[in-house]
């Protein structure tokens, strides 16, 4: 049965808004190719591959002949280059660990022409390695401030929701913004690490931290490094892993939750998306997610009452919409404002985003200075764009070439910075809403760039 | 095969906690393996309105419609949907049909009322309106829309108390109190439409609108004062011609004349809210506003020097230069910030 054209729109759209979403667009891929848009499903499988390299579904995918659909509703267009099926991951998208990123000098070789006349002949035959090592000495430096990547170590990784993980992040691996560090170490850090003093002082660790700011600004990755300084594990969860409509369930899950915590201290807990978790309860229809931030608020108070080693850390977009009691005294009392990465951070972002691709003659100084007030998500984008304009020109040429220094700047100049909504609400917040100088910090960066 | 109940109860959790895009994610795929769920059409159309891509709620609104017709949900979802693609006969329809099947529920004469408004058919929209607030008048929101069509309607005291009542209902509601901002708007109390735009801001601080609002308000203050200045001015540089005065009492004219629009300006905005007077300094410091002002004191100033400087003889000659130079600067300044107050 083909997919209704509704319903690719709608994952369409979906895939836009979520486009790290890897089983809707390995979905909606399936639908395309089934619905004969070869083309736009191999750029699904393409960012499906770049995502999550082993992917088997994407691969599947990718393994399907070209007239699969055409075997179903008729005859295949037997001269069709673009349908040519390509048996590794397309260009674009990121290779699997040990397998070169580039297109290599296919085009080169055959020329666009050469393809068409010989659209069967299977890319699989393509010695990809081959085309690295060729390359490889061939390569201009990545980067043209000399600066290697090994930053770039300090990449997430990946979290399985309810299992507690070994965080290897330290402050240290975020580059830049030292003021939030700063403020990190004072509020939270300190006082965990030297306990005598703290006993001393009559400090308690009754409580958690908050991370506010704007989205893709680096709280989750804060987090992590948070746990990495405390030599403690790390368990990420968001609201999707919470919630459940079954009356109880959310409740049990959330106790769960703290249980795994407390069994695995010293242990970082970090609530992701919080005001979904604990959002006001005068803004929630369902009755059980009122329950569920009702949980939320008992557990709070249970890690108060004597589980040593369980650090509470959330984050959120909207603090305003989180409820009231959840950032009383003893439970989210301490907050932190994360905002959009400094001339230093741009520049790792940079690094980190553009260390598996073939880029050549970066300036990363000159992009940090051209990207001020992007978000970090911002910056991934503006790599994604600069690596398809190097992708496309090297399709139309016919020959493979690297990403420079004016693919990026022309992404900046496309890309605009994806925070102004979220800086709207804020102004109102930090004018209308900041009671007991609860955004204080806020109202001053925006007083410092002009927004209020 | 997806079990489908408990999924679209998570969908509906997620639209509830406003997760608008992972609803729409989830949905997605559930309306792709079961397509013929009028319910999770309906949900997915919520969705898409929550995150403001209309025209989708649109196609999924119109789907579940096709699946369920006799349902007055998928209509009503159908005509906030049309009502916000700005199609407000069909939204008008929808809402009728919904009201047609359900004509009981509150919600559907709501529906019918807002499209109505919408629509211009401010007959309909009473009678709708007050028909709701007969079968549910303990319902903020019935008051609430009440009220937006006896404003529609130029019945300001009328509206004023719909306002009142929705807010004694529900105190926290922001969309009536800035409601109530733009009654005192109406009529030309610019400071208390302020202070009611700041009330309901505060009530509901993630809502751009509201500031938005204060915002418009200012420039509009702003734009008054250059009217009436560039008009004082307009009558001022008739002065040497009528009189056969000097350079002296001109240029003592221009200065009182700006010193007293400085002025008023100073003593209307002292006597706002603190938020308020931070948003005037901001409205006045962009370069919309600043270019607005060089334009209408350059274009007066210019004006009144041509006046001051001419020999007494040429005066005539020299008048309707000034006068144009003036009503040039007012209209200049007046097309700028229409320019600003359209952006926002």
């Amino acid at each position: 049965m083909e997919p209704d054209l509704t319903v690719l729109a709608s994952l369409r759209k979906a895939v836009e808004a979520m486009p790290d979403d890897v089983p809707l667009r390995v979905h909606l891929a399936t639908l395309l190719l089934r619905a004969g848009l070869r083309d736009e499903a191999i750029r699904h499988v393409g960012a499906v591959l770049q995502r999550d390299p082993g992917n088997a579904e994407a691969l599947a995918l990718l393994q399907q002949p070209p007239g699969r659909r055409a075997e179903a509703t008729g005859p295949p267009d037997p001269v069709v280059p673009r349908e040519a099926p390509p048996a590794a991951p397309p260009p674009g998208a990121a290779a699997p660990p040990g397998a070169p990123g580039p297109p290599g000098r296919a085009g080169s070789r055959e020329g666009s022409a050469g393809r068409e006349d010989r659209p069967d002949r299977p890319e699989a035959e393509f010695d990809w390695p081959q085309a690295e090592n060729e390359l490889r000495d061939v390569l201009p430096p990545m980067f043209v401030d000399g600066a290697g990547t090994d930053a770039d170590s300090a990449a997430a990784e990946a979290v399985d929701s309810y299992d507690a993980e070994r965080s290897t992040l330290k402050l240290a691996d975020v580059a830049g913004m030292n003021q939030v560090k700063e403020r990190l170490e004072a509020a939270f850090l300190a006082p965990m690490r030297n306990p005598e003093l703290r006993k001393l002082y009559g400090k308690n660790l009754r409580g958690g931290l908050l991370l506010y700011g704007p989205p893709g600004c680096g709280k989750t990755f804060i987090a992590r490094a948070v746990a990495g300084e405390l030599g403690a594990r790390f368990m990420a969860v968001s609201f999707a892993d919470i919630i459940d409509m079954f009356v109880g369930q959310s409740e049990r899950n959330i106790h769960e939750l703290f249980e795994i915590a407390r069994r695995n201290a010293p242990c970082v807990l970090f609530l992701d998306e919080v005001d979904a978790i604990g959002q006001k309860r005068s803004q929630l229809r369902n009755t059980p997610m009122r329950s569920a931030v009702n949980q939320l608020l008992l557990e709070l108070d249970d890690v108060d009452s004597g589980n040593e080693g369980v650090f509470l850390l959330a984050a959120t977009n909207h603090p305003w919409d989180v409820d009231s009691a959840l950032r009383r005294p003893g439970r989210f009392d301490r907050t932190l404002l994360v905002l959009p990465p400094d001339g230093t951070a741009r520049e790792a972002v940079f690094r980190y985003h553009l260390r598996e691709r073939p880029v050549a003659g970066v300036n990363l100084n000159r992009l940090a200075k051209l990207t001020d007030g992007y978000s970090g998500a911002d910056i991934a984008h503006i790599c994604e764009t600069a690596s398809e304009r190097a992708l496309m020109d090297s399709i139309h040429r016919g020959e493979a070439r690297m990403i420079g220094q004016p693919d990026l700047e022309a992404a900046i100049a496309e890309i605009k910075p994806s925070l102004g909504a979220w800086f709207d609400t804020a102004r109102n917040v930090a004018l209308f809403a900041n009671e007991g100088g609860a955004y204080d910090d806020l109202a001053a960066y925006l007083k410092k760039r002009r927004l209020i | 095969m997806i079990e489908l109940g408990p999924e679209l109860a998570r969908a509906d959790a997620m639209l509830d906690i406003k997760r608008y895009d992972q609803a729409c994610g989830l949905l997605s795929r559930l309306v792709a393996a079961q397509p013929e769920s009028a319910r999770a059409w309906c949900l997915l159309a919520r969705a898409h309105l929550g995150a403001g891509r209309h025209q989708q709620a649109v196609e999924a609104a119109s789907r579940a419609v096709t699946l369920d017709p006799s349902d007055e949900w998928p209509h009503r979802l159908a005509s906030n949907a049309l009502l916000h693609t700005d199609n407000y006969p069909e939204a008008l329809r929808a809402g009728m049909e919904a009201r047609r099947l359900a004509p009981g529920h509150w919600q559907a004469h709501i529906c019918v009322a807002q499209a109505a408004l919408g629509a211009r058919r401010l007959d309909i929209a009473t009678a709708a309106a007050a028909q709701a607030r007969t079968l549910a008048p303990n319902e903020p929101d019935v008051h609430f829309l009440s009220g937006k069509v006896s404003l529609a309607a130029g019945d300001l005291e009328r509206a004023r108390s719909h306002q009142e009542r929705a807010l004694a209902l529900d105190p926290a509601h922001s969309g009536a109190m800035n409601e109530l901002g733009r009654i005192r708007l109406r009529r030309h109390d610019t400071r208390g439409a302020i202070r009611h735009f700041i009330r309901a801001a505060r009530l509901s601080p993630a809502e751009t609108v509201y500031s938005r609002n204060i915002d418009v308000v200012i420039l509009r203050t702003v734009s008054r004062m250059i009217y009436v200045f560039t008009l004082a001015a307009l009558l001022l540089i008739w002065i040497p011609v009528v009189a056969h005065l000097g350079r002296f009492p001109v240029a003592i004219g221009l200065t009182v004349l700006g010193a007293i629009a400085v002025a008023s300006f100073a003593w209307l905005v002292l006597r706002l809210p603190p938020e308020a007077r931070l948003l005037v300094r901001r409205t006045l410091r962009s370069r919309r506003a600043a270019a607005a002002l060089a334009v209408a004191v350059g274009g007066v100033a210019v004006a009144f020097a041509a006046v001051a400087l001419v020999p007494a003889a040429e005066l005539p000659q020299i008048l309707p230069v000034a006068v144009i130079a003036t009503m040039g600067a007012r209209l200049g300044a007046f097309a700028i910030l229409r320019g600003a107050a359209g952006k926002r």
